[in-house]
């Protein structure tokens, strides 16, 4: 933190926040606000003069409550910049000052309690967003008496209490009677792995190793202890945390298979009595402890919402930030330009979070040392002559690479091509056709849907299927030889989002007995929430079809990850069978409907034009 | 727009039920007994008749 302070081509923005990110890579414009600190940081010495003499006491959020500190007060000691901070919330009051004893006492006369926030903007080419994680918290799980005893602490507790820059100076004491306890326990998993509904299902990766480490701290610490262990897993998978697990073994460290159904407290000793089934002995066990520890799990940032819209960055089902590509790209978010380190992605340890920001940094000065970038070869293009200036288009675009049309000046949106992703969901919303998708343009894939359903239209099962997912399933159920029906025919399109209704219509039209549209689950869209609009116009089109006469269930949907061959075989198996279902006379009828609907529509269209042509005459 | 129940059909399996829709917030929908994902958001005015 210090090199990064004082590294002459970074500069530090403290105690601020993003309000707003405009633009594109290369180009983002960053607007940030850095709030009043009250002190002026480059004239404060951090001499501690007026803490001293401030009044007011509150929990010390940095100790976790175990201490308390001023309302003028150094958020840590290895704070950047070494410099106080005043916390107005907490201070007795400025306007009228009631208080004043810090400023009185400032030799530098630092302490201004008229400061005001200040709004910064910013060029940047790049963004790396390295926001972190919160922890889970654990009174949610009530049997294990975190807010009823005292002497049950969270490992993040823990990690003050034993710290020599902790509240107790490094000695590790119970709050109940501040005696060093001897036996001591830990519980794994608080908030991980869980399926009851509490906590969240997912490993957090980082507590095992973490609880093997305090393990080893005590034993240091205080040789003799009694510490315990108990532990669904014990997940020891990093370089060198297999012999860090046997070394805490060794040192007579007790882990036990199993995680306690209930924790009771002696109200006497204020000793914590634990039950537990010991899954490796099938045995039921009653362990006494002087003190437990809760390892408590990892969480998304609570407050990250705000900077998770500002870049357009999409979430997987846990909460955490999602990868551009697992495996390829893991630290691309999706739109261009925008990096991603640490925990903000998933939970990880310091070593995987510093060889991600490593990584992250190394692919932005790519980008930057190049000073130029290719932009994607299927991007959208506006024909300004058939645009109504709705604007629908800029809401649809989940990388707002779309700048807002104006209707009263009549001036058609701008697409920024380096933005833009290629999804096609505007192209497909646009209702005025006016968008081009290069490479997957509508009369190209109005002529694929026509050559499909040629020959024998009634025996073919239509399918659009998305670039990264649904297509990548059939091919993975191909590669697993997995046996479907070879009477589907598949258009492939970059975004589930590209499936424009004048597709599906058309198919039907052609005499397609049945229509699927296929795409990446919500989580795995590769263009951040296109397929919010996919999901949105199959209820339209569902709607559409019941008005006209025409079974719904002849137009279906799935989403098909990549890995999911075998729900791709299955969905084309069923779908098959349902193709046998509709007959001959209902194609027909929809062909007809359809006909009809065709023609009204272009005898709209005509009078429309020309009731335009007689106003401008 | 405030998010709202509304009722969903399978069109795989026909099974029908009540959901929460939310316009700005789309969610990925999937049925309770088929795990199909071709689910109908039953229009308004076709649940009040039913
Ligand atoms: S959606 Fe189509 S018509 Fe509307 S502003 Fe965009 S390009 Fe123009
Ligand atoms: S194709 Fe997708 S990414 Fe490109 S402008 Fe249209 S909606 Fe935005
Ligand atoms: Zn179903």
């Amino acid at each position: 933190m210090m090199d990064v302070g004082r590294h002459p081509k970074v500069e530090l923005f403290t105690n601020s926040e993003v309000e707003n990110v405009t633009g594109f890579v290369g180009n983002f414009n960053v607007t940030i606000r850095k709030k009043a600190r009250y002190v002026d940081a480059n004239e404060c010495t951090a001499c501690a003069e007026c803490a001293k003499v401030c009044p007011v006491a509150v929990p010390d959020e940095y100790q976790q409550g175990f201490s308390s500190r001023k309302a003028i007060y150094m958020p840590f000691p290895q704070a950047v910049p070494s410099a106080y901070i005043l916390n107005m919330d907490n201070c007795l009051g400025n306007n009228p000052i009631a208080c004043g004893k810090c400023a009185d006492v400032c030799e530098k006369h630092c302490i201004n309690y008229d400061d005001q926030d200040e709004l910064v903007n910013i060029e940047v080419g790049v963004v790396i967003t390295a926001t972190g994680m919160d922890v889970y918290d654990p009174t949610e799980y009530d049997e294990y008496g975190y807010t009823r005893f005292d002497n049950v602490i969270t490992s993040m507790e823990f990690e003050r209490l034993i710290c020599a820059g902790g509240p107790t100076e490094g000695h590790f004491i119970r709050p109940s009677d501040r005696k060093i306890p001897q036996k001591i326990g830990f519980i794994q998993c608080v908030g991980s792995r869980s399926q009851d509904g509490r906590g969240n299902p997912y490993c957090s990766n980082i507590c095992c190793m973490n609880t093997v480490k305090d393990t080893l701290l005590l034993c240091d610490h205080y040789p003799g202890v009694e510490a315990k262990v108990f532990y669904m897993d014990m997940r020891a998978f990093g370089k060198g945390f297999e012999d860090l697990y046997m070394r805490s073994k060794e040192e007579g460290v007790k882990y036990v298979r199993g995680i306690p159904g209930d924790v009771v407290e002696d109200p006497e000793t204020r000793n914590l009595l634990l039950t537990v089934e010991n899954t490796t002995t099938g045995k039921l066990e009653k362990h006494e402890l002087e003190m437990l520890v809760l390892s408590q799990g990892v969480i998304p940032r609570q407050d990250g919402d705000s900077i998770r819209k500002l870049l357009t960055l999409s979430q997987t089902s846990d909460g955490f930030i999602m990868e551009s590509h697992p495996k390829l790209k893991p630290v691309d978010a999706p739109t261009k330009g925008i990096f991603i380190a640490g925990c903000v992605e998933s939970p990880k340890d310091v070593k995987d979070s510093v060889t991600q920001a490593s990584a992250a940094a190394a692919r932005a000065s790519i980008l930057l040392n190049a000073g130029k970038t290719k932009i994607e070869a299927i991007t959208s293009q506006v024909d300004t002559e058939l645009c109504n200036f709705c604007g629908i288009c800029a809401k649809v675009c989940p990388y707002n690479a779309i700048s807002a049309s104006d209707r009263k000046a009549e001036k058609p949106p701008t697409i920024i091509a380096a933005a833009c992703a290629g999804c096609g969901a505007c192209a497909a919303e646009c209702p005025q056709d006016a968008i081009l998708m290069r490479h997957f343009r509508d009369e190209q894939i109005m002529a694929q849907v026509e050559a499909l359903v040629k020959d024998d239209p009634e025996k073919h099962l239509l399918t659009f299927a998305c670039n990264w997912c649904s297509y990548a399933g059939g091919d993975n159920a191909g590669t697993a030889r997995l046996q479907y029906p070879t009477s589907s025919r598949l258009i492939r399109t970059m975004c589930s989002g590209r499936v424009d209704e004048k597709f599906v219509m058309h198919a039907f039209k052609m005499g397609a007995p049945m229509v699927l549209v296929s795409g990446c689950h919500f989580a795995d869209c590769h263009y951040i929430n296109a397929v919010h609009w996919t999901q949105k116009r199959m209820d339209r089109l569902w709607n559409k079809l019941d008005k006209l006469g025409i079974r719904v269930d002849r137009l279906q949907l799935e989403w098909i990850s990549a890995a999911e061959g075998q729900k791709f075989a299955k969905v084309m198996r069923e779908l098959e069978e349902r193709v046998q279902t509709v007959t001959d006379e209902e194609i027909e009828h929809t062909k007809k409907v359809l006909a009809e609907e065709e023609a009204k529509a272009e005898a709209k269209k005509k009078k429309k034009a020309k009731a335009g042509a007689e106003v401008s005459a | 727009m405030a998010p709202k129940q509304v009722r969903f059909k399978c069109l795989m399996c026909g099974h029908e039920y009540d959901g929460m829709y939310d316009h700005e917030n789309v969610t990925e929908r999937s049925c309770p007994k088929c795990r199909s994902n071709s689910i109908r958001r039953l229009p308004d005015a076709k649940v009040a008749k039913s």
